[in-house]
């Protein structure tokens, strides 16, 4: 029953919405107006290379052979179809001949890395403390917190991120300027480069953790508070069943559902990468080479990082649909 | 309740762990490879650590020059492999590690020889030539370089067509030898006197391979060349694989570079090039001392040079930028579109144009006016636009009906003076001195004229001023240009000159695309931001590469890719005059500034662009460790780190001794 009703629709829904995705991520950047071949000559002239005016066909000729461009829009979607099945992503147009793949996996890592940390820590303490803030919403500390909250959520990113820059890198020099580790240190396994990232990491994650815990700990406050007022609780209370069970098992419980579907669908977006985190605190990543990819017309990498994240996305909601079961009886049962 | 409380202290325990080994940055770096302490960029603030102590590792900063690099974030950090796609030359490759044949010096108007002895020596009919090459030169690994390593490099690139250069070697050479180990020589297909040009680095060019690396190497063209070896004075010690830095050494054996023969020791014994996301941090770098030499907008110039006491610019006083770069900006039009086929048109729009006022929009005065379509800087007023003034003062356009207008205008530089005076900003009295700041003169601000010249072509105006086509329908210009409309050079001509044309009464816009080159490129546009001439070579008076952009051969139909000929202009004239100079000799001075002059005068008379002013270049030298930087009371070369005469600046750096 739950694999026919509830499993393998799911699974054809993830299969279909990864195929349409892809196809989608394939289609739309060849309808722009940006021709990658074009972009890269004209790139190269704009930093200073003389192309032979004369010579322009031939080398629009090779660009489009050795980008794959050639045939016709279907063949080119066949071809890319093929290079996909055999995990092959391709080169990148614009830093060719280097393989898309090997151009995310530089960049993964600092995206995860960063990303992973702040949306888990955000989640698990914003929803922690907006639980608690909620159900104790008349205390002083509850209002406090709130106070915070609501400064806090709708300061714009960007100018919150470079306040900090300001106070901690300039006017205190406790931390850098910019970068992902030390200058001149490649990453290695070693303490002493690990340490170098979490220090060049503090800035660009308290940004990060800051604002989106506050989000967490506004939207976790007003379910707690409006779960509080269900008559359910109330029998409970009168029925003297104890604070901490209420709290734990009937309020926190049932408030966290919708924040479960919501910490699905950020884990997911840690694949499109941080892009004003990266840009304001020149830290590597994967956003970065997302909006360089699509302003040169790099249809491989854009392709590349959007089926990370398509397929990143598509998965945790169906691992959000497939564990819902264990937190809402109501599915089980159903 | 004891599970919320686990549950919190867990938490708690994780926040304390990250912030215990995040607090107080890393231990201090280890002695430097030379020895000697890494010491403080700047004094630490009192009661904190000063991050800067730790940011430059086992560097010594008193003998690290770091400078940002122009084009970004570097895409491929461990392909050096220039001579396919674009590598982000600038991070080193050109600038440092490399040498040329030859290499521009636009400060100074020199061509100067770095792989080559001397010029090169071509045949009666420019089908052969030879090339003279430096003796003693040694690549990084300590190799030496020979005629062998050029005829090589030109081979593999007719070899392989995945290279940039392939089809121009192709089409060009009929045979490439080694005469001795170090002269080359060149048979040709088809005459051609410019041929050496591919050798000459005017912000890149045809680079030697090394051979004896080449020659063992399977696939050329996508071979990485890592570590990269050159013939400069620097060599590679390690670049970061995200592309953010990329960090040069001292050759101990500089003296067998080209750089070290010619000028002497580079000072700096470690050189950084940095990417920074954006603008706000590159400028705190600098503040804080962690970054010598950056490229910022105009705001950014004025933010560092309030708040930094160490920091200078080019030139010391107003309007501080670089003002000789040698790129004319300006506006393209797309002729092979109505109404912008017609040449009165192009003139009435150029007519429309208050120059003061469209100086003030674009570039806040700072910029240097060129009536004709190269720069005003470097020989090039000398040679070009000051023997044309009374040419230009006679030049006269017909408005119909026996009514002539003579554009040209000798005070519209002193019309900027006037606006920049007018903005508080400190301008010299001095004829000479205001000439360089801003040109020898543009043309007149006319809209009755370019109304006459509409009209006399069939367009007419509405009752609310509004101009319509000879078609009846409404006249809109949408501006094509790219997306740096604060700060980029092109940008800004099309944000003032559609300005101009609105108060003129046309419906124009700024049509600001990601896609600009690609439709640039097709023709898909009206009017574009695009340079209104190819650059010229900034040094030297051959003005081919100006007047072959209007080359008829190139001009495509609008749809079709012509990446080197946006305007799609051309004449029998023009044609003739290329023609003309390709025959030549590029080293006869004289003939070639009286070809270039010859062309320069169609290209006013047909005005497929509007030459406006200069680039502007905005860059800040902090002076705490470095001094001697080639400002202009002072430009024994080139200023900027990004050009390829970057090297040839390093033996003239002074250290300050700050540490």
């Amino acid at each position: 029953m739950f694999l026919k009703q509830y499993l393998i629709p799911r699974l054809i829904q993830y299969v279909l919405v990864i195929f349409l995705g892809i196809t989608a991520v394939f289609f739309i950047p060849r309808l722009l107006p940006n021709d990658p071949v074009l972009r890269t000559i004209a790139e190269m002239r704009a930093r200073g290379s003389y192309l032979e005016p004369g010579a322009m066909d031939k080398i629009i000729a090779d660009l489009q052979q050795m980008y794959g461009l050639e045939g016709t829009l279907f063949d080119q979607y066949l071809a890319f179809w093929g290079r996909l099945f055999r995990g092959d992503l391709g080169v990148s147009f614009f830093q060719f001949p280097t393989p898309v793949l090997d151009l995310i996996m530089t960049a993964l890592p600092w995206t995860t890395g960063l990303l992973l940390t702040t949306t888990l820590l955000s989640w698990a303490l914003g929803n922690l403390i907006g639980g608690f803030a909620g159900y104790y919403a008349n205390r002083r500390w509850s209002r406090a917190l709130d106070t915070v909250a609501m400064v806090v959520r709708p300061l714009p990113y960007y100018i919150f991120a470079f306040a900090l820059l300001l106070l901690f890198a300039y006017l205190l020099r406790w931390f850098p300027v910019s970068g992902g580790a030390r200058l001149g240190m490649r990453p290695s396994w070693t303490w002493t480069f690990v340490q170098s990232v979490l220090w060049h990491s503090v800035l660009p994650a308290l940004s990060i953790f800051i604002l989106s815990a506050a989000v967490w700990f506004q939207t976790m406050k007003l379910v707690v508070q409006n779960i509080n007022a269900e008559s359910f609780v109330a029998y409970a209370k009168l029925s003297g069943v104890r604070e901490h069970r209420i709290v734990s098992r009937y309020v926190i419980r049932n408030a966290l559902l919708p924040q479960i579907t919501g910490l699905g669908l950020s884990l997911g977006l840690i694949f499109s990468g941080a892009l004003i985190t990266e840009i304001v605190y020149s830290y590597p990543g994967l956003g970065t080479l997302l909006y360089n990819a699509i302003v040169n017309g790099d249809y491989n990498l854009i392709m590349g990082i959007t089926i990370f994240s398509i397929v990143a996305i598509t998965t945790s909601v169906l691992i959000v649909d497939l564990i819902y079961p264990f937190f809402d009886p109501r599915i089980r049962y159903r | 309740m004891r599970r919320t409380r686990l549950l919190l202290t867990g938490l708690l325990l994780v926040v304390s762990l990250i912030i215990a080994a995040c607090g107080g940055g890393p231990a201090a770096p280890a002695a430097t490879p030379a020895g000697s302490a890494t010491t403080p960029a700047a004094p630490a603030p009192a009661g904190g650590t000063d991050a800067t102590l730790t940011e430059f590792g086992d560097l010594p900063r008193h003998e690290t020059l770091i400078v940002d690099i122009l084009t970004g974030r570097v895409g491929s950090p461990d392909d050096f492999n220039n001579w396919v796609g674009w590598k982000w030359r600038d991070r080193g490759m050109q600038n440092l590690a490399n040498e040329p044949l030859w290499s521009v010096d636009f400060a100074t108007g020199k061509i100067i020889p770095g792989l080559a002895e001397g010029d090169p020596v071509y045949n009666a009919d420019f089908t052969a030539l030879t090339i003279p090459l430096r003796k003693g030169v040694t690549w990084h690994d300590g190799q030496p370089f020979t005629a062998a390593d050029v005829v090589f490099t030109v081979e593999t690139l007719m070899k392989h067509e995945g290279f940039g250069d392939n089809s121009f070697f192709v089409e060009n050479v009929k045979s490439v030898s080694a005469v001795d180990d170090h002269t080359v020589a060149f048979e040709l297909n088809a005459p051609n006197s410019r041929f050496h040009t591919r050798f000459l680095d005017r912000w890149g060019c045809t680079w030697i391979m090394p051979k004896h690396i080449w020659e063992s190497v399977e696939d050329p063209v996508t071979f990485k060349f890592n570590p990269f070896i050159g013939t400069g004075p620097y060599k590679l010690h390690s670049f970061d694989p995200s592309g953010f830095w990329t960090i040069w050494e001292k050759r101990a054996d500089w003296d067998k570079s080209p750089t070290g023969m010619m000028y002497g020791e580079p000072k700096p014994k470690y050189v950084i090039f940095r990417y920074f996301a954006n603008e706000g941090a590159k400028i705190l770098a600098q503040l804080t001392h962690q970054v010598d030499v950056v490229n910022v907008s105009s705001d950014g110039l004025k933010a560092v040079l309030t708040q930094c006491d160490s920091c200078r610019a080019y030139q010391l006083n107003w309007p501080y930028v670089v003002n000789n770069d040698p790129a004319q900006t300006g506006i393209t039009f797309n002729t092979a579109r109505a109404p912008y086929d017609n040449r009165d048109v192009r003139w009435a729009l150029l007519l429309a144009i208050d120059i003061a006022e469209y100086m003030g929009i674009a570039v806040d005065g700072t910029g240097a006016l060129s009536p004709v379509h190269i720069p005003s800087l470097s020989n090039y007023p000398k040679d070009f636009i000051q023997p044309m003034l009374p040419w230009l003062e006679e030049f006269t356009l017909d408005l119909g009906n026996g009514e002539t207008f003579k554009p040209f205008d000798r005070n519209a530089s002193q019309r900027i003076a006037e606006y920049a005076r007018s903005r508080g900003y400190a301008v010299p009295d001095d004829p000479a001195e205001q000439a360089k700041l801003f040109g020898y003169g543009w043309y007149k601000y006319a809209p009755d004229v370019a109304e006459k010249l509409l009209v006399k072509n069939g367009f007419t105006k509405t009752s609310d001023g509004k101009w319509l086509l000879p078609d009846g329908t409404p006249w809109k210009i949408r501006c094509l240009t790219g997306t740096q409309l604060a700060t980029g050079m092109g940008e800004r001509n099309c944000v003032a000159a559609v300005q101009q044309w609105k108060r003129f009464g046309i419906d124009a816009e700024v049509y600001s695309s990601e896609a600009a080159a690609s439709l640039n490129a097709t023709g898909d546009f009206d009017v574009s931001s695009n340079w209104p001439a190819q650059e010229p070579w900034g040094a030297g008076p051959d003005l081919y590469r100006v007047l072959d952009y209007y080359n008829s051969a190139y001009v495509k139909p609008v749809g079709e890719n012509t990446s080197g000929h946006p305007s799609r202009w051309s004449s029998p004239e023009m044609d003739a005059t290329i023609e003309k100079l390709r025959q030549t000799d590029p080293t006869n001075y004289q003939a070639v500034v009286d070809v270039g002059i010859e062309g320069l005068k169609i290209a006013v008379r047909e005005m497929p662009g509007i030459p406006t002013y200069g680039y502007v270049g905005f860059i800040a030298w902090d002076q705490t460790y470095w001094t001697n930087w080639p400002g202009a009371e002072n430009p024994y070369t080139q200023p900027y780190t990004h050009w390829g005469p970057f090297k040839y600046m390093t033996p003239f750096l002074q250290p300050t001794g700050t540490r």
